[in-house]
């Protein structure tokens, strides 16, 4: 896959969400489904690389794109997850007395909730991936709710995951 | 934490500046935490303390997850590696199912908006499920809906 394919599909996934995994349909329509460039597996690994250091939720895209064309395909992941954050330069110039409009708002509501559909279309294979017997689950419970019901950091999440991966090992 | 540093402790911005900046990163696509170090660094150096500001969040954690995939691909078939993979997988997909319910959480509440988030987000979920519609249709749908099905608030 060429590296301005990985940048347009990923700049494409980045500028139609709005939340931080909020682009993962699309990058697995394009990527996994469309393209075959990436395995289900593979996408996941790419999340819980992008999730196990410290940064924001879309780093992700670095890793798909390192995935899909090594490192250029990287460079353009991460210029993907940069490109849209300027918008809010001229944004800030038109939309500056729009914010709380209810057409606006209420335009950023439909596209939020059609991306958790999405995102809900999108999660059920990567589970179905993930889910290697009752440890798996047993990690996808846990994780699901610290990660809902309280303000754990996600990369200690991630740490903790490794470790009990690890510990699996010894029993 | 930006939010003391910046209006309180530095005096760099007034909080109505701040808050414009977290207002408009919401409507900003993409990431929000970037989009709104980008409008702080717009407002305090223009054009080029955008960038500063979006690369100093962005190519340190970038450089780490990419040392973690390049670990984690080097590790395929290896028992330990494959354990620590696994089970971050595992983490990974938890962590979907949490941002689906962040997402939701705040749109339930009162009859309507029950009503729009199962018809939008279930429909949006149904359509690209079942019937494999591409995302772009189903965000432009979900938006078309938001604009002329309006949010009666919480009850």
């Amino acid at each position: 896959m060429s590296v301005f394919t990985v940048y347009f599909l990923l700049l494409k996934a980045s500028l139609t969400s709005f939340s931080g995994l909020g682009s993962l349909p699309m990058v697995r329509e394009d990527f996994v489904v469309t393209a075959h460039a990436l395995t289900d597996h593979q996408l996941t690994t790419a999340v819980a690389a992008g999730r196990t250091g410290p940064g924001p939720y879309g780093l992700y895209l670095v890793c798909v794109g390192f995935l899909a064309a090594g490192i250029p395909g990287a460079i353009a992941g991460f210029l993907a997850l940069i490109t849209p954050a300027f918008l809010v330069i001229p944004l800030m110039w038109w939309l500056g007395k729009r914010a709380d409009n209810p057409r606006v708002r209420g335009a950023i509501r439909g596209i939020l909730l059609a991306a958790a559909g999405l995102l809900l279309s999108a999660a059920m294979p990567l589970t179905q991936d993930a889910l290697t017997g009752p440890f798996a689950l047993a990690v996808i419970v846990v994780s699901f709710y610290l990660l809902t019901f309280t303000k754990i950091d996600s990369a200690w999440l991630m740490a903790g995951a490794a470790a009990a991966g690890l510990l699996t090992l010894l029993f | 934490m930006l939010g003391r540093e910046l209006v309180e402790t530095r005096k760099w911005l007034t909080s109505d500046k701040f808050d414009l900046a977290f207002a408009l990163s919401r409507v900003t696509p993409g990431t929000n935490l970037l989009a709104f170090c980008a409008a702080v660094g717009a407002q305090l150096m223009g054009f080029m303390g955008a960038i500063v500001a979006v690369m100093a969040v962005t190519v340190p954690s970038a450089i780490v997850a990419l040392i973690f995939i390049y670990g984690f691909e080097l590790g395929q078939g290896n028992p330990t590696a494959m354990a620590v993979i696994g089970s971050t997988v595992a983490a990974v997909a938890g962590m979907m199912w949490s941002t689906i319910w962040t997402i939701l959480r705040p749109h339930v509440g009162g009859n309507v908006r029950n009503l729009q988030v199962v018809l939008i987000a279930g429909g949006a979920f149904l359509a690209s499920w079942k019937f494999n519609v591409t995302p772009v249709p189903i965000i432009g749908v979900g938006m078309l809906l938001g604009i002329f099905w309006k949010d009666p608030g919480k009850r």
